[in-house]
């Protein structure tokens, strides 16, 4: 009786296990095949900005980038007959893959006649699934040259050497894509100012960016940013950078509309010395506009 | 006794189901599209296609990650994960069927249609398609082309960037096959 039982047992386990075999389809084999290389996220963000700020997006190898960022405000009280708007600030700029990691940018913008170099690396990135990185992360470095007042406001830097009118800013960008669709990247960020006007003024600000981006389609999406400044200028009342809107990419060009309070698009200046809240005021309320160009220089042998 | 019985069927079990002999595996089949029109010419390959063969029932599988599709531009291939293909959700295009009337032991080259299942972008369609089978030396080699419609698959292009894609995308493949082993 207990052999019997035992042998039943047998024979079902052989059944099952032959029968197991049999409904492995050929597909079920072949997902076993593959390789066990790391995968990596892509297009955390769309574009190598958010919005206002960096993103921790680089382009690859050979590309290069041509950006206008513009910038568009009214100036108050003023019974205004401008086209659009009274008041109009672009930067221009070139921003080149060296390496899939590094990139080379330059900039110049009208307002404040500011002009900027940066370097950005990336170092990290995002592995799917289990294992390897949980995040992005990308060290970013500029330095940008003031070299016009800005009048009527007040300058809260020195004038005098070509030394003065430098500001550092180093951010360490962390990403991380937590759906297809949603992306948050968090910004701690240093500035050092090379001269200040007011002794009451810090040389050396920290700051904190948070980033996010929501896909609500395959090429449109939603992005906001916002910079909280630890240890703002005490000479000037500022106020924290805000920027919300839609980013659409369509093929080599990308393009983002945005509401914001600044009008700065060099990181010192937009972090730092945004003299304004964000509300719908004329002079508080500015469209930004970004229209990112890409060429490959270099393209890949099939 | 039962154990005899028992190692009998064991036996038959590793003889009987060892299909391992009848089927062919590639690793580095190479898959490519290309898609052309008056405002942009796209193509792009993928050279790490896994398929098998399974001789004793003509059948015949294919799989392949999206994401190891290489572009000419990088950023085409971005946009083709991102944007188009979505291999965030659909990582994976396979294919499943039969070879109809495959003759394994036939060498040389023969033609043969081949009717099955694709799936793209999560969609499933029911294609044929006329491929060359060459036998030389107990290796196989698979050639053939097809089209592909963008709108079978459920892929969105919008109306704006409609010029750059075409509506129909031609698609190429080459397998190499060596007897598989585990």
């Amino acid at each position: 009786m207990k052999n019997k039982t035992r042998f039943l047992t047998y024979l079902f386990i052989y059944l099952g296990f032959g029968m197991s075999i049999y409904a492995q389809s050929l597909l079920d084999k072949l997902d076993k095949e593959y390789p066990e290389t790391p995968q990596y996220e892509i297009a955390t963000f769309k574009s190598t900005r958010i919005g206002i700020g960096h993103s921790i997006e680089n382009r690859k190898k050979g590309v290069l980038q041509v950006v206008a960022m513009n910038r568009y405000w009214n100036i108050p009280n003023r019974p205004s007959q401008s086209f659009v708007a009274d008041k109009w600030s672009a930067r221009i700029a070139l921003e080149y893959g060296i390496s899939d990691r590094l990139t080379f940018g330059v900039g110049g913008t009208t307002l404040d006649g500011i002009f900027d170099g940066f370097l950005k690396y990336r170092l990290l990135h995002q592995q799917k699934g289990s294992g390897g990185s949980p995040i992005s992360l990308t060290l970013f470095q500029n330095a940008s040259y003031k070299s016009k007042r800005n009048r009527p406001f007040v300058d809260v830097n020195v004038f005098d050497d070509f030394t003065d009118k430098m500001a550092y800013t180093s951010q360490i960008l962390i990403a991380r894509k937590f759906t297809p669709q949603f992306s948050l990247q968090l910004s701690p960020t240093f500035i050092h100012r090379a001269s200040s006007a007011f002794d009451e003024d810090p040389h050396n600000h920290f700051a904190v960016g948070f980033g996010a981006r929501y896909k609500i389609g395959g090429h449109i999406s939603i992005a906001s940013e916002y910079y909280y400044v630890v240890n703002p200028l005490k000479s000037i009342e500022t106020y924290d950078a805000f920027s919300l809107g839609v980013n659409w990419e369509m093929s080599d060009l990308m393009l983002q509309f945005m509401m914001t309070n600044t009008r700065g698009m060099v990181e010192d200046a937009f972090i730092l010395q945004t003299p304004n809240n964000f509300n719908l005021n004329d002079g508080n309320f500015i469209f930004g506009f970004n229209a990112t160009f890409v060429l490959h220089l270099s393209q890949k042998k099939l | 006794m039962n154990k005899i019985i028992i190692l009998i069927l064991l036996l038959i079990t590793i003889t009987g189901f060892d299909t391992t002999s009848d089927q062919f595996m590639t690793r580095q089949g190479q898959v490519s599209f290309f898609s052309y029109t008056s405002v942009e010419n796209i193509e792009a390959k993928n050279n790490q296609v896994l398929s098998i063969i399974d001789f004793a029932k003509g059948e015949i599988a294919v799989s392949m990650l999206m994401n190891a599709f290489v572009f000419k531009k990088s950023l085409m291939h971005e946009h083709f994960n991102e944007s188009y293909i979505e291999s965030d959700l659909y990582p994976k295009a396979t294919f499943e069927g039969k070879i109809i009337d495959f003759e394994p032991l036939a060498t040389g080259v023969q033609t043969k249609m081949v009717k099955g299942n694709l799936t793209i972008h999560g969609i499933t369609k029911e294609v044929e398609i006329k491929t060359t089978i060459e036998n030389t030396n107990g290796t196989y080699r698979l050639i053939g082309d097809f089209e592909a419609t963008v709108k079978d698959f459920d892929i969105k292009i919008p109306p704006v960037l409609a010029p750059n894609i075409a509506k129909t995308i031609s698609i190429q493949f080459r397998f190499e096959y060596q007897p598989y082993e585990k």
